[in-house]
């Protein structure tokens, strides 16, 4: 009864209009935004080593230059990957990180890109919602409904029927949606893009996520399904939520955010540190200043004033980094905190919760680019001024070196990238909402059921 | 009143009552004032940060430069510490209208340094979210809310009249078919409009309130221009939905291709048409760009000083006075082939995304609101002739003696910082947004005269 209840609601799918228009839709969108992004890949690629080879040879001990490293699965969901600097310039003297800068993007600010996630997260939960919308109200309509419950099998078993129904030719669609897109992606960016265990196995993890997203919709369709009496009510309710929940939270969420919890704007930021630091710049010279005038009335040797200089740049660069480093630290998490209220907000909405789970999952999302600035730190702690100044105190200006920053030698940033269960691990609180969301849609979907009133 | 029009009118009003009756247009009048206002208050405080922002900015612009040097001066050599921290390039002040109508100005929003290469900084007050998800100004509200409410309004005229069998008999009636059609169209367009316009001035006078926007009369003209192109932008998705009607027998059945069309229109098609622009005119993105300008450096540094490739900076004396102005040619030739990609990539995407309706709304609106594509073209090309004055006096200072030539860079700076990037005006946004309201039009048009042709052989059994 159970497999009847199946095959006449996979039958009905598979052969109705809907599902084959949305695929032809698919098999044009699907190739052409898999196509734009991998080419936008590869060209980052390419550009990557260039760019690198350049910095390497612009670095000096007082500043040098990070690129942030390609998150391998960027075709795939670009998140706030482009919107956020990828460049930073470090000084030896300041925490300050400078964005020497950033792209011109406007046409993204008009329409967001289409990328894998958009596929999913918007137009599939669409098709989702025009498979599940009637699967009770309009059986309820045609009269099937009487005839089925007639049978011997209880009503849950019904709704589970017709549940998986809407669900397995959903995955279909997106196993297939996501094979074309991978495939397109690998063939078109020219190698590129590494076809690893590791990828292909957050790709699966993807998909499963997708799959999730998916049933909540379905779970809501059905729900709503089985609490109204006409199909085209339910639509209407159901196409209200997706709205309200797809396309309108997620984008309302961070200007919420930024209005219940205010931070001091980028420039006054900026100038407060700036302040500061010409403060302890100017204080610095005066010290400077009578250092120079103290040895030079002492008549001391350069070698030994050098050595009195070193030091006195060590004390100062301590006390700078010190000092704006704690400005600098307390601004960051002022935003972390707005970030994460907005995050928060927007987590009710499964498109967003989605988003973020891809975030982890696909290394574009702000957890990894916060972690991004926290090794950009550690380096810049560990390696860049310690290098920088022990190449600084090997110098000998006054005899006129030829290239006097030849020697900085630095081991190159190394990108580490988590191992795809500490992605997942990351990822546990928006998942936990998604599946919560789905038995929740799902237990209300199967209470309104039992009363249904099938006349 | 003639006979006919009476009926005319009656059938409108007919129509009229039967959406409010059965609560379509007070949950369109409804949803649409709160998501609005929403908007309106989100976009306002996101203005009033990024205006807050911009006057902190001019203020950095008087702050003191820090310039100074201290030199160990020993009886057996000496060296040299010295330290600059110079000023903080200027930012541009937002645009008022950009509370409803974002547009591009979140891309103009950042500190632009002009000096040989024209430095483009971090976005200023945009969540980093904002890649990901739209912007929900007004226009991105008014863009999925007028559109779906138009066919909620109108998608079952024609079937829900067939279901009640009230169709047969008013045919029955002396009235044309068209005139029918035209009647109804006219009706919904009415109850969709009604409630857009209460929705939407409640909206303008509550940002007058609240935050003083608009400010002048030019905007309150914008505010009305704006809704004027939505108000086309709904009775084409008003003929949209008469249309699906005629094609259809069934009220469920309209319901489902009406929101497949709708998404379609809405959300595929201007995104397509953005991607297409982007395969027709590639660009590079700014770093590319800046590791092409270091290569084509390092070349002519070679070329000029062959015996000391590792050499950092130019050489002074007379090799530079050969190198730098290929080098200032190149620079110059590259950021204008960047520029003019640039430009002709937004061109190509208004083109493109104006033949959709959804497209021809999100540009018109924001060519309207003086946050569009000719406005930020103009903006790519003020950045560029205030490039043009310094690269002009670099390269006459070669020829000059040292103080003279730096008096006169130290001018053309000068100039360049005191120049003001003036909006377009009213008439210019108009004449550019002439092409998103042409394409509306067409389209209402078509999808009219469609469903007229459709229902004169419209099965009413």
């Amino acid at each position: 009864m159970f497999l009847t209840i199946l095959r006449r609601e996979l039958q009905e799918t598979f052969t109705g209009s809907t599902f084959l228009s949305t695929l032809v839709v698919l098999t044009i969108l699907v190739p052409l935004s898999a196509y734009i992004q991998a080419r936008h890949y590869q060209r980052m690629v390419e550009d990557y080593a260039l760019r690198q080879s350049i910095h390497q040879t612009q670095n000096s001990s007082q500043t040098i230059a990070l690129i942030r490293p390609l998150p391998p699965l960027l075709p795939f969901f670009n998140g706030a990957y482009d919107s956020l600097s990828d460049e930073f310039r470090l000084r030896n003297d300041s925490a300050t990180a400078n964005t020497p800068s950033g792209d011109l993007m406007p046409l993204d600010a008009l329409f967001p890109k289409i990328d894998l996630s958009f596929i999913v997260g918007v137009l599939m939960t669409l098709l989702t919602i025009l498979l599940a919308h009637g699967i009770i109200a309009g059986d309820r309509e045609q009269g099937g409904l009487k005839l089925i419950l007639a049978g011997p099998i209880q009503r849950r078993a019904v709704l589970a029927a017709k549940l998986t129904g809407v669900i397995l030719p959903m995955a279909v669609i997106l196993i297939y949606v996501v094979s074309l897109y991978a495939t397109v992606v690998a063939v078109s960016s020219g190698g590129t893009v590494d076809v690893s265990a590791a990828n292909l196995g957050a790709l699966a993890s993807f998909t499963l996520v997708a799959l999730i997203v998916l049933m909540v919709i379905a779970s809501l369709g059905v729900a709503i399904s089985a609490s109204v009496r006409r199909s085209s009510v339910s639509l209407f309710v159901c196409a209200s939520i997706w709205i309200a929940a797809i396309l309108i939270w997620p984008s309302l969420g961070p200007y919420i955010a930024s209005s219940l919890k205010t931070v001091s704007t980028l420039e006054a930021a900026q100038r407060e540190i700036a302040l500061k630091e010409k403060e302890l710049i100017l204080e610095e010279l005066v010290e400077h200043r009578r250092t120079a005038a103290d040895l030079k009335a002492q008549k001391i040797g350069v070698e030994y004033a050098w050595q009195r200089y070193l030091e006195l740049r060590r004390r100062w660069i301590e006390r700078r980094n010190g000092e704006i480093g704690r400005l600098v630290s307390e601004r960051k998490q002022q935003v972390r905190d707005q970030q994460a209220l907005a995050r928060r907000i927007s987590l009710f909405s499964p498109y967003a919760a989605f988003t973020e789970v891809l975030g982890s999952l696909c290394g574009t999302g702000l957890e990894s680019y916060d972690e991004f600035h926290a090794m950009v730190e550690r380096y810049r702690q560990q390696e860049f001024i310690p290098k920088g100044f022990d190449l600084l105190s090997r110098q000998r200006p006054w005899l006129k070196a030829v290239n006097p920053d030849a020697g900085l030698q630095l081991r190159p940033l190394q990108a580490h990238s988590p191992a795809l269960s500490r992605r997942l691990a990351a990822a546990a609180w928006p998942l936990s909402i998604l599946i919560a969301e789905m038995i929740v849609l799902m237990i209300v979907g199967a209470l309104g059921f039992e009363r249904y009133d099938v006349r | 009143m003639e006979p006919g029009e009476a009926r005319a009118w009656l059938v409108a009003k007919k129509e009229i009552i039967a959406n409010v009756r059965n609560f379509r247009a007070p949950i369109a009048l409804v949803t649409m004032t709160l998501l609005l206002l929403l908007s309106a208050n989100a976009l306002a405080f996101n203005y009033r940060n990024r205006l807050n922002n911009w006057s902190i900015n001019q203020d950095r612009q008087r702050d003191t430069a820090v310039v100074g040097g201290v030199r160990y001066d020993l009886f057996d050599g000496s060296f040299f510490y010295g330290v600059a921290f110079g000023h903080a390039p200027p930012i541009h002040p937002p645009r008022p209208f950009s509370a409803l109508v974002k547009g591009m100005d979140g891309d103009v929003d950042r500190t632009v340094s002009i000096g040989q290469r024209i430095v483009f900084g971090a976005r200023q007050g945009e969540p980093a979210t904002s890649g990901i998800f739209d912007i929900p100004d007004t226009s991105f509200i008014l863009k999925l809310l007028v559109s779906l409410f138009a066919l909620m309004l109108s998608l079952d005229t024609v079937t829900r009249e067939k279901e009640s069998g009230t169709l047969k008999a008013m045919l029955s009636q002396p009235i044309r078919r068209r005139e029918l059609i035209l009647c109804k169209s006219l009706g919904a367009s009415i109850s969709l409009l009604a409630s857009f316009a209460i929705a939407y001035f409640v909206e303008i006078i509550y940002l007058y309130l609240a935050y003083g926007l608009p400010g002048d009369r030019e905007d309150l003209v914008r505010a009305i221009l704006v809704f004027g192109l939505a108000s086309i932008y709904g009775i084409v998705f008003v003929h949209i939905g008469l249309f699906i009607s005629t094609i259809t027998a069934q009220t469920k059945i309209a319901v489902t291709t009406a929101l497949l069309t709708w998404a379609t229109i809405v959300l595929i098609l201007p995104n397509v048409a953005v991607l297409m622009a982007k395969l027709l005119t590639p660009t590079p993105s700014y770093n590319q760009l800046n590791a092409r300008l270091y290569e084509a450096r390092n070349r002519i540094l070679q070329e000029s000083s062959g015996d000391n490739p590792t050499t950092r900076s130019l050489p002074e004396g007379p090799g530079s006075r050969q190198a730098l102005p290929r080098l200032f040619e190149i620079e110059r030739r590259t950021m204008d082939n960047y520029l003019a990609g640039k430009r002709e990539q937004n061109r190509q995407a208004r083109l493109f995304a104006a033949l959709s309706p959804a497209g021809a709304l999100t540009f018109g609106l924001s060519d309207l609101a003086g946050t569009g594509v000719d406005a930020y073209n103009s903006y790519l090309e003020f950045s560029r002739s205030g490039r043009d004055i310094m690269i002009d006096a670099l390269e006459r200072r070669l020829d000059l003696p040292p103080q003279a030539g730096d008096k006169l860079v130290q001018e053309a700076s000068e100039k360049v910082a005191n120049r003001q990037w003036r909006t377009e005006s009213l008439g210019a946004c108009l004449r550019s947004s002439v092409i998103s309201i042409t394409s509306l039009l067409a389209w209402a048009v078509f999808f009219g005269l469609a469903a007229c042709w459709r229902f004169k052989r419209y099965d009413v059994r």
